[in-house]
């Protein structure tokens, strides 16, 4: 091999390293290591005028070997392999120091050892630098279409903007009707605009893409390869019902269907039929039979010719090249007794009150009650000290507002006490909490460190809390209607997440690489993903996070063809004994049988392995390596570290 | 003054260099078009590149921003103008624009000054650092800051007094007196508005004191003395250069109030100022940190918790809005106020104050077009006529906003609404 002339440069990150490593002895520690050619110290080795810099020291000198110490890999390494490319080298002959998160941060109580230790980990790099050899990227063609999971408005929106771009989309719904959340809202804030008529728009507009092929009711169930060419599986449940269907007849079904289930439409506020029509402006517009709840009495079939029961489930198979992930939230389900839900009959949650809104018409009434007194809990569900969902859902404090002032608008004598934790109507939304005080909404702040309590007494249902505004005296007050405000928690049923292989955060919401860097972007390549299933967002925020992200799925693909990383695993053949480990191990079903020569062998398909190296240990004849990371180079590392 | 009668084209016009404009113009330039991007200022990078860190996960914001700016600067479709304002726009027909631009003069020529620095030492003109929020001061010949895009000199023409001093000391001879201001025409199909935000400016509230007392000072002046590339090195008072151990932080200076005429929310002001508090807690273990406020909005992904985390390390959060501040002697300051918690109105001795500034529009873009009206909002920020579904689209077809120029966000909001802005553009050129 070519003897190396490495350039070793390690960066100040302003103070971030600086602060906590003597970046100076540092360099002087590396500079006569075998292979260093030159080694630099840099203020921001990121910045332009340095990746400059370190261009002409290659060209100048020649350099075929290069070590930047600073930050994470996560961060830059991209960053530094494309300014090896730029110089022309190649980029896999850079190798990345982390003495930031794992020196000067990690250390910043010990100077003299996080100084130490980053001549170690340099040493190690450079040391790597002497063994590694370039690669060339490979190169696989991308299909040019995209796959969305999810209708709600951001999975519609994300789908228009991709068809606008005269690509292909597979936009796939899981229930039987599109629209998510936002059709279950009545008005909203700031256009006032129900959310039947934000879908109907959306939909309206869908439809008249041709590229766009919609499924209701269909599920992914099987996902395989990987950016540039993912194979889908799709469950598509039936309907039950022909797709063009008298409307009368249709309506006559449902008459006689003698089935009666809550509706989730309206949070089970009401009942439906096993037959029935989703809304009055449902989209698609057809009606359906839920099945796990239909008798199958057949009372319907004989006044409607439309309904088909010898309809039979079917599976899809597609390929895209990138998948979009809107896949949306659950709003929270108070626990039984939480504030007295489920136990006490006039306790309710956000959601069913916006729906009580819009299904009561000149009176407000629940349960054949007339409601006046409105006392809003806040933080049902979020901001829990104790509980699990530590994090504020973002949307609620203006959702409620507005719904309590929805409700002021259209019914007569309403008076709305809102028990809150601080009111958070970030931004323009701060004038409707102006709007709601100066119309005479009553705000009540609990203490910090405290909680409103929710009990009957004499027959009343009761609200309870230590007032911030009078030194944390109790104010007491009567409601006909409690209503908790529920914050956004992932969705129960993420089978989606799991067949995708999706990271999720802390909070449980998917995640995306980085929020600032690469907001949309997951760390299963070709997967984007947006709206609310990366964390509460409200409906313009959801927006523009979907067309971020069909943004990025569109340039995954647009090229029809895409680099991915040479950095997989290498099976040698002539000592692999196929004994199935690797196969096991493998998360990405990148390894398969291969038979030649008289000899059975695994193989890898070099454009799904993502170089993530499970395969390695198992491996009872250490007949794999991983490229970039070999035995040789690994253990050379280790000797640098080892040494001192 | 000349004017050129260039002809230039363009795909899309990014008004703006900031983040939300640098993002936009990468994503149209990634997916094939030709981007020309105009900043104002002598370097693009906006106001994030002037930050610290940033939250909630207290990334060093030039550490995020300057290989994004590097990006921007070597992408081959991308054509960057600093110190160009736009003039006029006229919309022709759906996909052309006409727009006339104006480019003023650097006095020097980018592309030879080597940033060595030397005709700073040289220039005997000293004046406010306008980069470094009146801390310090520069030349009258200067690069605007370290990590700066491009990292040039300027003459700031309106304090040189023309000694030629710099002339003679730069080893390039890349200084130059006889460049004059350019007007160039040019055709582009899509317009971008990335124009961002004002500052409030907190002299509005004299009763804060800022501007007479030194030891009242911005948080954009704290951001600067926390960053990487900070002035002093460490966090001094202005007054007399005394580490500061006392400091009070004072929410929402300019933002839910009437009375200056911004009754909305900045919605960034409760992070940073935390975010401000946790690393002063790191730079000055010593010092005590006050957050003075009306409420806490920690709504995004990570902020409630990050919230949560400074009260854990000890910063002390008072719900209550300041009155009045006064000055002692020897620069501490008196703060008045009502503490909600116990009912009463209370003063307190701090040796430092920053006042939290908030978000004001920046409505300039609406006085480009011509023809069209860029309608702006209530609150004068870019109007959205379809704010939930097409939050970029604006009153004009074909120009649309990215980032805080249609409203108060912080940086992951506004990188997503560039997202949006930029999708959008390239469906519009693309049915074009």
């Amino acid at each position: 091999m070519m003897k190396k002339k490495i350039g070793v440069y390690i960066c100040h990150c302003g103070t971030n390293i600086s602060d906590y490593v003597d970046v100076e002895k540092v360099r002087k520690a590396v500079e006569n290591e075998e292979g260093v050619f030159i080694a630099k110290t840099t203020m921001f080795a990121c910045s332009d005028s340095s990746q400059k810099e370190i261009i002409e020291d290659i060209k100048n000198y020649g350099l075929n070997g290069m070590v930047v110490a600073s930050c994470s890999p996560k961060l830059h390494l991209n960053t530094f392999r494309e300014v090896a490319e730029r110089a022309g080298m190649n980029k896999y002959n850079y190798v990345h120091a982390n003495i930031r998160e794992q020196g000067s941060w990690a250390h910043s109580d010990n100077k003299e050892g996080a100084t130490l230790k980053a001549i170690q980990l340099v040493k190690s790099a450079i040391a790597k630098a002497r063994l590694v050899h370039g690669l060339e990227p490979n190169v696989i063609s991308a299909k040019k279409s995209v796959a969305i999971i999810g209708a709600g408005v951001a999975g519609m929106k994300a789908a228009i903007s991709i068809a606008e771009k005269n690509c292909p989309v597979f936009l796939i719904e899981r229930e039987f009707f599109v629209g998510g959340r936002v059709s279950q809202w009545g008005e909203m804030f700031t256009t006032d605009e129900t959310g039947q008529e934000v879908v109907t728009r959306l939909y309206n507009e869908l439809i008249q893409k041709p590229n766009v092929t919609l499924f209701t009711g269909t599920e992914v169930i099987e996902s395989s390869g990987s950016i540039g060419d993912f194979s889908l599986k799709l469950k598509k449940k039936p309907r039950y019902v022909k797709n063009v269907c008298d409307h009368d007849k249709f309506q006559k079904a449902i008459d006689v269907c003698p089935v009666e289930v809550p509706d989730e439409f309206n949070f089970n506020l009401t009942t439906r039929k096993a037959i029935y029509h989703n809304f009055p402006s449902e989209y698609p517009h057809a009606g359906v039979i839920d099945i796990d709840n239909c008798t199958r009495c057949g009372l319907c079939e004989t006044v409607c010719k439309d309904i088909d029961f010898s309809q039979k489930e079917e599976i899809i198979a597609i390929n895209v090249g990138s998948v979009l992930v809107a896949s949306g939230f659950d709003p929270y389900t108070p626990k039984n007794g939480e504030y007295c839900y489920n136990e006490v009959e006039n306790v309710i949650t956000l959601p069913q009150f916006k729906r009580l809104i819009e299904l009561n018409e000149k009176e407000l009434l629940f349960n054949g009650k007339k409601i006046e007194n409105i006392a809003y809990i806040y933080c049902v569900g979020s901001r829990e000290p104790e509980g699990e969902n530590t994090y504020c859902s973002r949307y609620c404090c203006t959702s409620a507002i507005h719904a309590a002032l929805s409700a002021r608008k259209k019914f007569k004598n309403i008076i709305n006490l809102h028990f809150h934790r601080g009111i958070r109507t970030y931004g323009k939304q701060e004038t409707l909490y102006y709007n709601s005080r100066s119309q005479g909404d009553i705000y009540i702040q609990a203490e910090d460190g405290t909680l409103p309590e929710v009990y009957c007494k004499d027959g009343k249902t009761m609200v309870k809390v230590k007032d911030i505004l009078s030194s944390g005296r109790e104010v007491e007050a009567e409601a006909d209607l409690v209503v908790l405000i529920t914050g956004m928690v992932p969705r129960s049923n993420n089978t989606i997440g799991t067949i995708l292989k999706l990271p999720k955060g802390r909070d449980n919401f998917f995640n995306e690489i980085h929020m600032k860097l690469r907001p949309v972007e997951t760390f299963i390549d070709g997967v984007t993903i947006c709206g609310a299933c990366q964390g509460p967002k409200n409906i313009m925020e959801s927006v523009n996070s979907a067309l971020a992200a069909a943004t990025k799925s569109f340039s995954y693909i647009n090229k029809g063809e895409l680099e991915t990383e040479p950095v997989v695993a290498e099976i040698d053949p002539n000592m692999c004994t196929w004994c199935d480990a690797c196969t096991n191990a493998c998360p990405y079903d990148a390894i398969s049988k291969v038979s030649a020569d008289q000899k059975i062998y695994a193989t890898i398909n070099n454009s799904v392995c993502k170089g993530c190296g499970m395969c390695l240990p198992v491996c009872p004849e250490d007949a794999i390596q991983l490229v970039n990371y070999s035995d040789n180079e690994i253990e050379s590392m280790i000797d640098a570290l080892a040494q001192g | 003054m000349t004017n050129q009668e260039n002809k230039y084209q363009y795909d899309a016009l990014v008004i703006g260099g900031g983040i939300a404009g640098g993002e936009a113009a990468l994503n149209l330039a990634s997916t094939g078009y030709k981007v020309l991007l105009v900043e104002k200022d002598l370097s693009i990078g906006g106001k994030m590149i002037m930050l610290s860190k940033v939250f909630p996960t207290l990334d060093c914001g030039a550490c995020i921003t300057t290989p994004k700016i590097s990006e921007i600067s070597r992408h081959p479709d991308i054509t960057i103008f600093t110190e160009t304002e736009v003039t006029s726009i006229e919309k022709i027909s759906e996909g052309d624009f006409k727009v006339n631009i104006k480019k003023n003069p650097r006095y020097v020529i980018v592309e030879d000054c080597t940033g060595c620095q030397q005709c700073e030492e040289a220039c005997p003109v000293s004046v406010s650092d306008e980069y470094q929020y009146g801390m310090v001061g520069r030349k009258a010949i200067f690069i605007p800051f370290s990590i700066a895009s491009p990292k040039a000199a300027a003459v700031d023409i309106d304090s040189c007094i023309l000694c030629g001093a710099c002339e003679r000391a730069c080893p390039t001879n890349c200084i130059d007196f006889t460049q004059k201001t350019e007007y160039i025409d040019l055709n582009v199909k899509t317009i971008i508005i990335a124009t961002g935000f004002n500052l409030f400016n907190p002299l509005l509230i004299p009763r804060f004191g800022f501007g007479k007392y030194k030891n009242v000072i911005t948080s954009m002046q704290m951001e600067r003395q926390l960053a990487p590339t900070r002035p002093y090195n460490t966090i001094l008072r202005p007054g007399d250069g005394k580490m500061p151990d006392r400091i009070a932080y004072v929410l929402c200076t300019g933002s839910r109030d009437e009375t200056i005429g911004n009754p909305i929310c900045s919605q960034i002001c409760c992070m940073y100022s935390i975010k401000q508090a946790q690393l002063l807690m790191g730079a000055l273990p010593m010092a005590d940190v006050t957050i003075y406020y009306i409420d806490i909005r920690s709504f995004g992904k990570g902020f409630e918790e990050f919230y949560q985390q400074a009260i854990g390390m000890g910063v002390n959060m008072v719900k209550g809005k300041i009155g009045k501040i006064k000055e002692k002697e020897n620069g501490d300051l008196i703060l008045r106020y009502e503490d909600i918690d116990e009912g009463i109105v209370k003063e307190a001795e701090h040796d430092m104050v920053v006042l939290s500034v908030g978000v004001l529009p920046n409505s300039d873009a609406s006085g480009y077009f011509k023809k069209e009206e860029l309608k702006l909002g209530f609150h004068k920020f870019i109007y959205q006529p379809d704010s939930l579904i097409s939050p970029a689209r604006t009153s004009i077809e074909g120009v649309f906003v990215a980032g805080t120029a249609s409203g108060p966000m912080d940086i992951p909001d506004s990188i997503l609404s560039a997202g949006s802005a930029s999708s959008e553009a390239i469906s519009y050129l693309i049915q074009q």
